[in-house]
């Protein structure tokens, strides 16, 4: 019997599982190069030390104080000097990662050591138009490739998240599969919802949707039928996208299709946020305090673009932000995000979304009431350990922290026919949805399952390991 | 200020200029007209030698690479009165006076079509292909016919280029300044040969299909016949030549773009063509109703002549498929509006042009969305990019001057032939080198019967207005003769 299994997203990243991510057997040590000991690479670092080999290249002879409590090597000299590389062995790197605050040295960095060996590169920029010449479907038309593996703009992939979270109204986080047909959606339970103080299996849920787990005081479960929902509770939700709708629509009585947004601050996030809004059709307010890059958007967007600061409550009155469906503060100062975020939620505001670049204020941020917080290193940080996993891991989602997974599971040809009851899963596992062919099914016990569905299977982290071991021999 | 390189490019031009002024030669001998063939040469002799005597009073220096801003200016707007002056020659010899002359020469090359002529079977063929071939030369602007065949332009044409066509745009459409010049000159004479070809075909002369083809393309309005496009009274030639007058108030570079380098998009996609479209048909049907119901012509009829007439108005042509002159208020009224609007920026037409009507249209739009929301930074948009402050301020500026110099030159006219209808029309007719306006200066009738000062301002219109009024108005300030 073959299994296939597949890790392809995680979420959340800044409470490191405690569980044994990467006990598994075919998860095996990676050599990994990190170029630039910048935040970015102290991010990554910290985070994959524990299951990895790490060495990092850097321009300067010692390493700034933080990375001293991390288990790695160091290597003075530049990521773009053959003898520097040789020196951090990068003949048994598998992967290369790039992530000076210079987009041509990382570029430079990712060539040479493709000279050398052939790891898989990974380049951090942060420029327009550097990032445009790397992507791969574009360079296709000119003579000669970039020959870079993985382009990473955190900023971008930071608009992208923000996006798909505006998109779906009031969800605190969201996940696609299988190309947005599956959808998983985060939510928080408020007193006045008609979920509040409700068992699972006494409401009646839409077709297609099933809860796969429950946030309550940072500690996920997975319910069944008999769990209660709490007010502030988290929960998520696995649905096809249509029943999904259909949930929140009963969910949350008010029209939820966002029509209007204003995002403070004009930067790159901001700039790009705005485009993809105008894209969607939604009306959008600018608000930006350098008077230059006022004109830079004004002549770049057809949205408002006001001159002003986001703090300024007079503004923000008399252009009626209050009675925005949503609100982006993407500032490149975090304190200013704060107060721009719970100024608008004392206008009335009731969805705010909030960039953070310090990854401690992200839990400071959602204490003091801001529901959703963004950072674009985490972003960044969520689509590499995409890139690692999808070579050689098997969870598709990582939610609550890591506290629970959702796996994807190819049954093999010879599978024989069972029913999920029959399946003896663990009690906190639950099959979300079925792929058969090109149909979702929304299981229930009675469902069977049958050699080549591919299932996605929601559990706790320290489930996974007996859970493969059910559908191995 | 350097005397003597502007006495060079000057004489170089003029002896250019001459050398054409031979061409109706040929017409005369084609034509049998002997007696005209005199007229020309003398005409030709004297603009050559004129030519020859300031480049030997400049030094016969040809290197014109260090032209300064102002010496641009001054060449540009010299050459337009001398040229006119020059051509103005052939017609002493028919019995016009100095003044008459030098208005039919300056209405010629300035594609205004006003004519001061009250009998036209006075006059031989050779007369009116002249007075059509002009129009054609200024249709495309002469600087910029010299900087595609004369070498020693190569550099400075950029300076005097953009000093004759001062429109908010500078579109080149290829690096080389004279390669553009080349390029539009290009479009300019395959559409004049395909115009008389058509022409040729449904029915006219030889002789009155290339005099209108001139015209056409030059948004100029001369024609042959004494009653315009109406006095061939057929169907056919009426649509040729307004499908011909509308192509000559588009842009042509964006026609060349269409036709030669094969990229619509940019043509179909600027704002300013959009808006040409739109106001021509609009204004067309509206008034194709006003002739259908007041007048009670047929739809047929209307619709021909509500299209001829707008599109000959709009893009300065001022050509008549009938006499509107006679038509009721309310379609005489959409007639002067459209006065007003004139033809594409780059194009034979000349007037206010249509891109700045778009963009006055979207500054107010911008002042009034300014009061609604103070902190907001609205920039004003051309095809999707930003107009910058010095343009604007710039096409502020034109329309400025446009309204104080009609309202000034207006009440002049008015006060000297003590009729309203003559001094504004007139003045806009002339300023907007349209040509016939209403009444007794109308499409049938002649400007011919106005006084002497009446016909001296319209003559500075009719220059001021091709020139886009800004050569003109720089030299008043007396920095412009210092010596930097």
């Amino acid at each position: 019997m073959e299994v296939y299994i597949k890790k392809i997203a995680t979420t959340d990243f800044h409470k490191t599982p405690k569980s044994s991510r990467g006990q598994g057997k075919e998860l095996k040590k990676m050599q990994i190069i990190i170029y630039g000991a910048t935040d970015v690479g102290y991010m990554i670092a910290s985070r994959l030390c524990p299951d990895n080999d790490i060495t990092i290249i850097d321009d300067g002879e010692r390493l700034p104080e933080k990375f001293a409590n991390l288990d790695i090597s160091h290597v003075a000299g530049s990521g773009a000097d053959f003898d520097t590389l040789e020196k951090a062995n990068c003949k048994k790197t598998n992967l290369f990662i790039a992530c000076t605050l210079i987009d041509e040295a990382n570029i430079v960095a990712c060539w040479t050591v493709k000279k050398i060996s052939e790891p898989q590169t990974v380049c951090f920029v942060s420029r327009v138009a550097i990032y445009n010449n790397l992507l791969s479907n574009r360079q296709h038309h000119y003579h000669t490739k970039y020959d870079i593996d993985t382009i990473i703009w955190p900023e971008r992939l930071l608009t992208e998240d923000i996006f798909r979270i505006i998109m779906v109204p009031e969800a605190l986080d969201v996940e696609y599969f299988d190309d947005g047909k599956i959808k998983l959606l985060e939510y928080r339970i408020k007193e006045d919802s008609p979920l509040c103080n409700k068992k699972i299996m006494d409401y009646a849920f839409p077709a297609g949707v099933l809860i796969g787990g429950i946030t309550r005081d940072g500690e996920l479960s997975i319910p069944s039928g008999k769990t209660e929902i709490e007010a502030e509770d988290k929960v998520i939700f696995m649905g096809t996208g249509n029943a999904l709708d259909l949930l929140a629509a009963g969910l949350f009585a008010t029209n939820n299709r966002i029509k209007s947004a204003a995002i403070i601050g004009g930067g790159n996030v901001g700039y790009f946020l705005a485009q993809q809004m105008e894209h969607a059709g939604i009306k959008v307010k600018i608000i930006e305090l350098d008077t230059e890059r006022c004109n830079f958007l004004a002549d770049n967007l057809r949205s408002l673009v006001l001159q002003g600061d986001g703090t300024d409550l007079a503004l923000l009155e008399q252009e009626s932000i209050g009675n925005m469906d949503v609100v982006v503060s993407v500032t490149s100062n975090d304190e200013k995000n704060l107060l721009c975020s719970l100024l608008v939620k004392q206008l009335g505001v009731h969805r705010i979304i909030t960039r953070t670049n310090n990854d401690q204020n992200t839990e400071l941020f959602e204490r003091v009431g801001i529901d959703v917080v963004v950072s674009p290193r985490e972003s960044a940080m969520k689509e590499l350990l995409n890139l690692m996993h999808a070579k050689d891991m098997d969870i598709l989602a990582l939610v609550a922290g890591g506290q629970g997974e959702v796996l994807r599971v190819s049954l093999g040809e010879n599978f024989k026919e069972t029913s999920v009851m029959d399946l003896k899963l663990p009690d906190n596992a639950i099959i979300g949805f079925i792929k058969r062919g090109k149909r979702i099914i929304v299981p229930n016990g009675l469902t069977v399952v049958q050699a080549g569905d591919r299932l996605k299977i929601f559990t706790m982290t320290e489930n996974t390991e007996s859970i493969l071991s059910l559908f191995t021999p | 200020m350097k005397n003597h390189m502007i006495a060079n490019a000057l004489g170089l031009i003029l002896t250019g200029f001459g050398v054409i002024l031979l061409s109706p030669v040929v017409v005369a001998l084609m034509e049998k007209e002997y007696s005209s063939i005199l007229p020309f040469c003398v005409a030709s002799a004297i603009g050559v030698g004129l030519g020859l005597l300031l480049q030997w009073r400049g030094g016969w220096n040809h290197n014109f690479d260090r032209i300064k801003r102002n010496e641009g200016l001054l060449i540009v707007t010299l050459t337009w009165i001398v040229t006119a002056a020059v051509g103005a020659i052939p017609y002493l010899f028919y019995g016009l006076t100095p003044l008459d002359a030098y208005f039919e020469s300056v209405s010629g090359i300035t594609t205004t079509g006003a004519t001061i002529l009250k009998d036209f079977s006075h006059y031989p063929k050779d007369f009116f292909f002249w007075r059509s071939l002009t129009q054609w030369l200024g249709g495309m602007g002469i600087i910029v016919l010299f900087v595609a065949i004369l070498p020693q332009f190569a550099v400075a044409g950029r300076q005097m280029f953009f000093a004759e066509a001062p429109g908010p745009t500078d579109d080149k459409i290829t690096p080389r300044i004279a390669h553009t010049a080349k390029a539009l000159w290009l479009i300019y004479v395959l559409l004049t040969l395909l115009e008389i070809v058509l022409l040729r075909v449904s029915g006219l002369t030889l002789f009155d299909a290339v005099c209108n083809s001139l015209t056409t393309m030059a948004a100029g309005g001369f024609s042959p016949h004494p009653q315009s496009i109406m006095g061939y009274a057929n169907p056919a030639v009426t649509w040729i030549i307004t499908c011909f007058m509308f192509l000559a108030g588009c842009n042509f570079a964006l026609q060349y773009r269409f036709m030669v380098q094969r990229t619509p998009g940019p043509l179909f996609k600027s704002e300013e063509f959009r808006l040409y479209c739109t106001l021509i048909l609009v204004l067309s049907a509206g008034l194709c109703l006003i002739l259908m119901y007041g007048h009670q012509l047929p739809f047929s009829v209307s619709i021909r002549d509500s299209f001829f007439q707008v599109i000959s108005i709009i893009t300065t042509a001022g050509f008549s498929s009938t006499d509107f002159a006679l038509w009721i208020v309310p379609a005489q009224a959409i007639l002067i509006l459209v006065m007003c609007v004139g033809g594409c920026a780059g194009s034979a037409g000349g007037g206010v042009k249509v891109v700045r009507i778009l963009f006055t249209g979207k500054f107010l739009k911008r002042e009034v969305a300014q009061v609604l929301h103070p902190q907001a930074v609205l920039p004003v948009k051309i095809d999707s990019k930003t107009v910058p402050d010095d343009i604007q301020r710039q096409m502020l500026g034109f329309l400025l001057f446009y309204v104080v110099l009609m309202v000034f030159s207006g009440l002049a006219v008015t006060m000297i032939e003590g009729n309203p209808s003559v001094g504004f029309i007139g003045t806009a007719a002339t300023i907007g080198n349209i040509g016939p306006g209403f009444g007794a200066i109308g499409p049938m009738g002649t400007f011919g019967f106005l006084s002497v000062p009446t016909k001296i301002i319209f003559i500075i219109d009719m220059v001021v207005g091709r020139l886009e009024l800004i050569p003109f108005l720089v030299m008043l300030h007396p920095d412009f003769w210092g010596k930097g």
